[in-house]
């Protein structure tokens, strides 16, 4: 059981005619879907996991001079059982991967992720040992905002960009789109060859091995054969 | 039918005939006090919590609702700036000095070029030690103001956040003005800044210290004098001078304990010996003599800078050596020799002698120390240390909360002015 | 050894480049003990563990010192009446790679004769220990741990020597020195999976409350009035 089964135009009716029937976008379920993420849409709590100056943009958006209350957005949730979408503003190293994916756990379905910042979206600057190079690598991204710090009319824009993706949702495709299996709980959102390739070093980074003098040392772990 | 009356005695010991107190017939007081045997309980607060100003985890071990111990984790932002350092030459490591301290980013600018510049031995022109003090300066109003909108948002007021916010917008239009960025804005350079102020950027300046310090006057209205306000810093986290010397407290914490070192005094630069300004120094070293020590330091920068307006000189900006200093646009398109330099300075970089320099400047939260190691000849940092004032201030948490309650934990993290950026660097 | 640059754009991808010079001073000009009294008075007590002077950017007086006696020398320092270093503002390590030896500096300031100095002990690569000067300063405990972390040195005597900044189990080595790479020894999804196995409530024992971290008063030194400037408190 649960919403689909009863919803009509996704059950063993959906072959009748008429409003009720006939393909799985119907008047009705259309009508729900729109009144649903008007409603979704209008009143996000944000989660804000900030870290670093995307956090300070981050709260200077909220206050009255770009005013986030005017979004709906009043409530900053630091509960992530009580928020929707969780915006992660700024670098985030390793040590706190694991608390980033448990706050991600923590929220309940439906939710929605931005990543702003180039340091949330790709590393940005720091392409370091301690740094994750994404954190798409960890959680499932919806918006990048791109920016070091993006303005706050850059992370308003993103905020609209969420909504507009709620507008476009529906209730009928929702469970397959928002699925997520307990089983992949804490396990890195990407497997090892896509981080392998989000994270390569790009051309024009530093490249590490050529060092002043001292051995390159680069230790193989079990996984690096994918690296070759 | 009778009417019973019963008389009850509330919130007075009365006498009896034998002098001995009468028992009150709602609490007995007569009872023993139980023995109950209690645990200590374990919390975590961090490191995502909007009271820890960053991303700083707090393990507590609670008797109830005192503090009994408390260990600060930190690493939680550990971005390597050092390492990255070691691979940029010296005016490229100067957008990474925005990001450590995000809430005065031109104060972690001028630091950083100083320390350079003192290693390579460069003076730069009166102008732009004018500017300079100037910015660093406003970025001390600008940090001071987050540690208030904060600190106040922690105790319970919403108010002074949304007013030190719109205040900090101001100030944010004119970093952007000078260099068309909000936070991030690595103004300077080595030898000098990066452009010279706008037009129109001293009137900016001028209006914003007009205005700003009624604004700064209302919230001392809200807080100072607010019962509340006073309830929950007096008192909390006092700390005597000479631990606080020992912890290696600087900056308005440091003077708040009792112990007057300011390094724009002690160790002036930028001629900050000939600027009339005061340093604020505290008694108690509680949160409530730091929150005082900042609010008045605030308007000391105030007075500061219109000195430095006053006082500005014209001329360059940059120090006129072409091997310092990229030359003009102009000069590189049209004459082979200022190509060649331009070309040299991008590429390569500014040689260094050899040696190590170490200088401390006093920044919004304490003493921040640049310590910079090079090589003869050397493009790049052999070291580049930073040495942040919210490390060291922080350390001295499991002493100052000992003893407190939870929520006066919250209190002292706050009054601290700790940033995560520079702490974890 | 100086790496040959192929391209100028090359030369910034590389980390910074050793000089020729065989025998570094250590920068600067000669020192001249005389300008500094405490310099004076480290030559004068402990001329034996005093290796080198040198006065680096204009001001500034280094002084290299003996490693083994580095706590005796600092417990002086600290306790002279002429010097009375109350404040240890940076403690820090500095890896120049190549094989040369690691170096602990020590960045020290006096808040009644106002005079800073710098000390540096060299440890060779293979005995990275130190003794902690923890107990003549406070400041030290973290910034000791950022050194233990960052470059391996062991301090001998701190109360509560684990990582700060990387993980407690981090297992690729020690950023901060010279032989490692900028981007980690291990792969980029191989740090992943590490980081997300980590276990976020580390630290939440009551035994793991217990690791030293016991708040001490200061040592009771006598407590000397500030100096009063003349103006109001």
């Amino acid at each position: 059981m649960g919403l689909k089964d009863v919803l009509p135009g996704s059950g063993p009716s959906a072959t009748s005619g008429g409003i009720f029937g006939a393909g799985s976008p119907t008047f009705l379920t259309s009508k729900v879907d729109w009144i649903i993420n008007w409603g979704r849409r209008n009143s996000l709590w944000p989660m804000p996991f900030g870290t670093a100056c995307c956090a300070i943009e981050m709260m200077a958006s909220a206050a009255s001079n770009y005013d986030l209350a005017r979004f709906g957005m009043e409530r900053m949730s630091f509960s992530p059982r009580q928020a929707d979408v969780l915006i992660c503003a700024g670098r985030v190293p390793y040590k706190l991967a694991p608390v980033l994916r448990r706050i991600w756990d923590q929220m309940p379905q439906p939710k929605w992720c931005i990543s702003m910042g180039a340091c949330a979206s790709s590393g940005g600057v720091f392409d370091v040992y301690s740094m994750v190079q994404g954190i798409d690598t960890i959680i499932p991204v919806d918006v990048y905002i791109p920016g070091c710090p993006p303005r706050p009319e850059g992370l308003i824009y993103g905020l609209m960009m969420i909504q507009e993706k709620i507008r476009q949702e529906s209730l009928t495709k929702h469970f397959e789109h928002r699925a997520e299996d307990p089983a992949l709980v804490a396990l890195p959102r990407a497997s090892d060859l896509e981080v392998v390739g989000l994270t390569g070093p790009f051309g024009n980074s530093t490249q590490q091995e050529q060092l002043t003098g001292g051995v390159a040392v680069r230790a193989e772990s079990p996984s690096d054969d994918l690296l070759s | 039918m009778s009417q019973k009356t019963l008389e009850i005695n509330v919130g007075r010991q009365e006498m009896g005939a034998d002098g001995l107190p009468v028992p009150s017939p709602i609490a007995p007081f007569d009872i023993p006090e139980p023995d109950i045997g209690t645990e200590h309980m374990l919390i975590n607060i961090g490191p995502q919590h909007p009271a820890t100003h960053g991303v700083l985890r707090l393990v507590c071990e609670l008797d109830g609702e005192t503090v009994k111990k408390v260990v600060p984790h930190i690493g939680y932002l550990h971005s390597s700036f050092e390492k990255l350092g070691e691979y940029r030459t010296w005016n490229q490591i100067v957008p990474l000095t925005d990001r450590m301290d995000y809430l005065a980013p031109l104060i972690y600018n001028c630091a950083y070029v100083m320390s350079v510049e003192k290693l390579m031995g460069i003076e730069v022109t009166e102008r732009c030690k004018v500017v300079r003090v100037i910015l660093m300066e406003l970025d001390r109003i600008f940090g001071h103001l987050l540690w208030l909108g904060t600190t106040a948002i922690d105790v319970g007021a919403f108010t002074p956040f949304l007013y030190s916010f719109q205040e900090r917008e101001r100030i944010y239009k004119m970093h952007e003005s000078l260099t068309g960025a909000r936070i991030t804005t690595s103004a300077t350079r080595v030898g000098g800044m990066m452009a010279d102020l706008p037009e129109g950027w001293i009137d900016q300046l001028k209006h914003f210290l007009d205005t700003f310090p009624d604004t700064l006057a209302e919230v001392h209205h809200l807080l100072t004098g607010n019962l509340i306000h006073i309830g929950r810093t007096q008192g909390i986290g006092a700390i005597s001078a000479a631990d606080a010397i020992n912890y290696g407290f600087t900056g308005p914490n440091l003077r708040a304990s009792g112990v007057d070192y300011d390094l724009r005094k002690d160790r002036p630069y930028y001629d900050y010996e000939t600027y009339d300004f005061e340093v604020p120094v505290g008694e108690h070293g509680d949160c409530y003599d730091r929150y005082l020590c900042r609010m008045e330091e605030m308007k000391q920068s105030v007075s500061l800078l219109r000195q430095a307006i006053d006082r500005l000189p014209g001329g360059p900006i940059n120090v006129e050596d072409p091997n310092i200093s990229l030359p003009s646009k102009t000069d590189a398109m049209s004459d082979m020799e200022s190509m060649i330099h331009h070309f040299k300075l991008i590429t390569d970089g500014i040689p260094a002698p050899e040696g190590d320099c170490y200088l401390g400047i006093e920044a919004s939260k304490g003493e921040l120390g640049m310590y910079l190691v090079a090589e003869e000849g050397s493009t790049k940092p052999i070291r580049w240390r930073v040495r942040p004032p919210s490390f060291v201030n922080l350390s001295v948490i499991p002493k100052l909360a000992e003893g407190h309650l939870v929520s006066d934990l919250i209190m002292i993290n706050a009054s601290l002015d700790i940033v995560l950026g520079e702490i974890d660097r | 050894m100086t790496d040959e640059k192929k391209s100028g754009l090359d030369a910034i991808d590389e980390g910074p480049t050793a000089s020729d010079a065989a025998t570094p001073t250590g920068g600067g000009t000669a020192g001249d003990p005389a300008d500094h009294a405490s310099v004076q008075g480290l030559m004068a007590q402990f001329s034996d563990a005093v290796m080198r002077h040198r006065v680096n950017a204009g001001d500034q007086h280094v002084v290299w010192i003996d490693a083994a006696r580095s706590h005796e020398m600092l417990t002086w320092l600290r306790d002279d009446p002429d010097q009375l270093y109350d404040m240890m503002s940076d403690v820090t390590g500095l890896d120049y790679g190549s094989g040369r030896p690691v170096e602990v500096v020590y960045q020290m300031y006096s808040t009644t004769h106002k005079h800073i100095l710098r000390l540096r002990c060299e440890l060779p690569l293979d005995a990275l220990e130190i003794d902690s000067v923890c107990d003549l300063w406070k400041s030290a405990n973290w910034l000791e741990r950022e050194v233990y972390d960052l470059f391996g040195v062991t301090f001998k005597g701190h109360p509560d020597l684990r990582r700060i900044l990387m993980p407690d189990d981090y297992a690729e080595g020690h950023p901060l020195r010279k032989d490692f790479p900028l981007r980690g020894r291990f792969s980029r999804a191989e740090q992943t999976r590490r980081a997300l196995n980590q276990e976020v409530e580390r630290y939440y024992l009551a035994e793991d409350l217990d690791t030293g971290l016991v708040p001490q008063e200061a040592p009771t030194a006598e407590i000397r009035p500030f100096e009063d400037a003349g103006g109001d408190l």
